[in-house]
């Protein structure tokens, strides 16, 4: 869990974007344990406190649960696991055309170089 | 709660506190930070009634600091203030017959916490070490509270990370911390919450998470802002 933390962001932000992340790659699958907040507070070397934000605010959003005092797991919604997904896509998403759009590019072309560019990049990994 | 309320401290004509005023609470990691010089260690020394204030008064879980009070908070120098030719060992010995809050378990785990060898002569000990042993025995002691001084000055980075890991660890948590440094880069998103210092002021007292959270500020960006705006 090595977390490069920005310092603008809010830390518990950043942690509930964390798992968002693992969720959506599948790393962190639906119903797995995970870590307690002190555990993960280590880990990740941020303030107790802040950890613990970001559990509570991820229960609140579904994306954890907690069954009386066992650790919290990652929920088995599926429809918050796809919204996970979705939600990074579209961001992400938001970000490339937010930077391209200044450039002024036809937008087949540009479909055209991120269809390349996306295949070049499936070959490498 | 520690209560520090329209402190004023001088040294002969000279006045270091002005009238600094503010509050750290118990679960909550407190940095006070300033540039050299503006009062930092006068300040905690103050809060451990080891130098007399002028004005104003500080309150510990609303009770000024008496004889008893030493035994829920403890204060980490700059320094470490021991015999140079004790061990470790020794050392720790010298606590325990000092302090009822001594906690042998806690020490023995800070040991191993640190990497340290108890038969190592203090004297011998590199700088990194050296303030690690200043820490062990701060924070062995069973207290609600622990001020330290300058924790991170003049450390490597690997000593000053397995500092910082004390912060996120079951050593700290549930006790109030008031830690100093002129330098918040290592400990940014350990903190809870910052007071700046300046001239003998608190010039601004803030929560950390949420400076990030409602102005997209880091504690560097609010110190740039309150002491160059």
């Amino acid at each position: 869990m090595n977390v490069n933390f920005n310092n603008r962001d809010p830390v518990y932000f950043q942690i509930i974007r964390y798992f968002k992340e693992k969720i959506a790659i599948g790393e962190f699958e639906p119903g797995e344990e995970i870590p307690s907040r002190r555990e993960l507070a280590n880990r990740m070397k941020v303030n107790p406190n802040t950890a613990q934000r970001a559990y509570k605010e991820m229960e609140e959003q579904g994306l954890i649960y907690t069954e009386r005092n066992l650790p919290s797991k990652i929920t088995t919604d599926t429809k918050v696991l796809g919204k996970v997904r979705e939600e990074l896509i579209v961001e992400a998403v938001d970000t490339f055309v937010a930077s391209v759009r200044s450039i002024n590019v036809p937008v087949d072309e540009l479909l055209d170089l991120v269809r390349t560019k996306y295949l070049e990049s499936d070959k490498e990994v | 709660m520690i209560e520090v309320k329209e402190v004023e401290k001088k040294f002969g004509r000279k006045k270091i506190l002005k009238d600094v005023s503010f509050t750290a609470n118990k679960g909550e990691i407190t940095c006070l930070i300033g540039i050299n010089g503006v009062g930092k260690t006068t300040l905690l020394n103050a809060i451990m009634a080891l130098t007399p204030i002028n004005n104003g008064e500080i309150l510990i879980d609303g009770e000024p600091v008496k004889e008893k009070t030493f035994e829920k908070i403890s204060l980490i120098p700059d320094a470490l203030t021991m015999i140079p030719n004790m061990t470790i060992e020794e050392a720790m010995e010298f606590m325990n017959d000092f302090y009822t809050s001594w906690n042998r378990e806690r020490a023995e785990e800070l040991l191993g916490f640190f990497r340290l060898n108890k038969n190592d002569r203090i004297s011998s000990l590199s700088k990194g070490n050296t303030a690690k042993v200043n820490l062990l025995l701060g924070l062995a002691l069973d207290v609600d509270y622990v001020l330290m001084d300058e924790p991170f000055s003049g450390i490597d980075m690997f000593s000053r990370e397995e500092i910082a890991n004390v912060f996120t660890s079951h050593l700290i948590e549930n006790r109030g911390v008031i830690i100093t440094t002129h330098e918040v880069n290592d400990i940014e998103h350990l903190i809870d919450k910052v007071v700046l210092l300046d001239d003998g002021m608190v010039t601004k007292e803030f929560d950390a998470e949420k400076a990030r959270e409602d102005d997209g500020m880091s504690v560097i960006d609010v110190m740039r802002e309150v002491y160059q705006g």
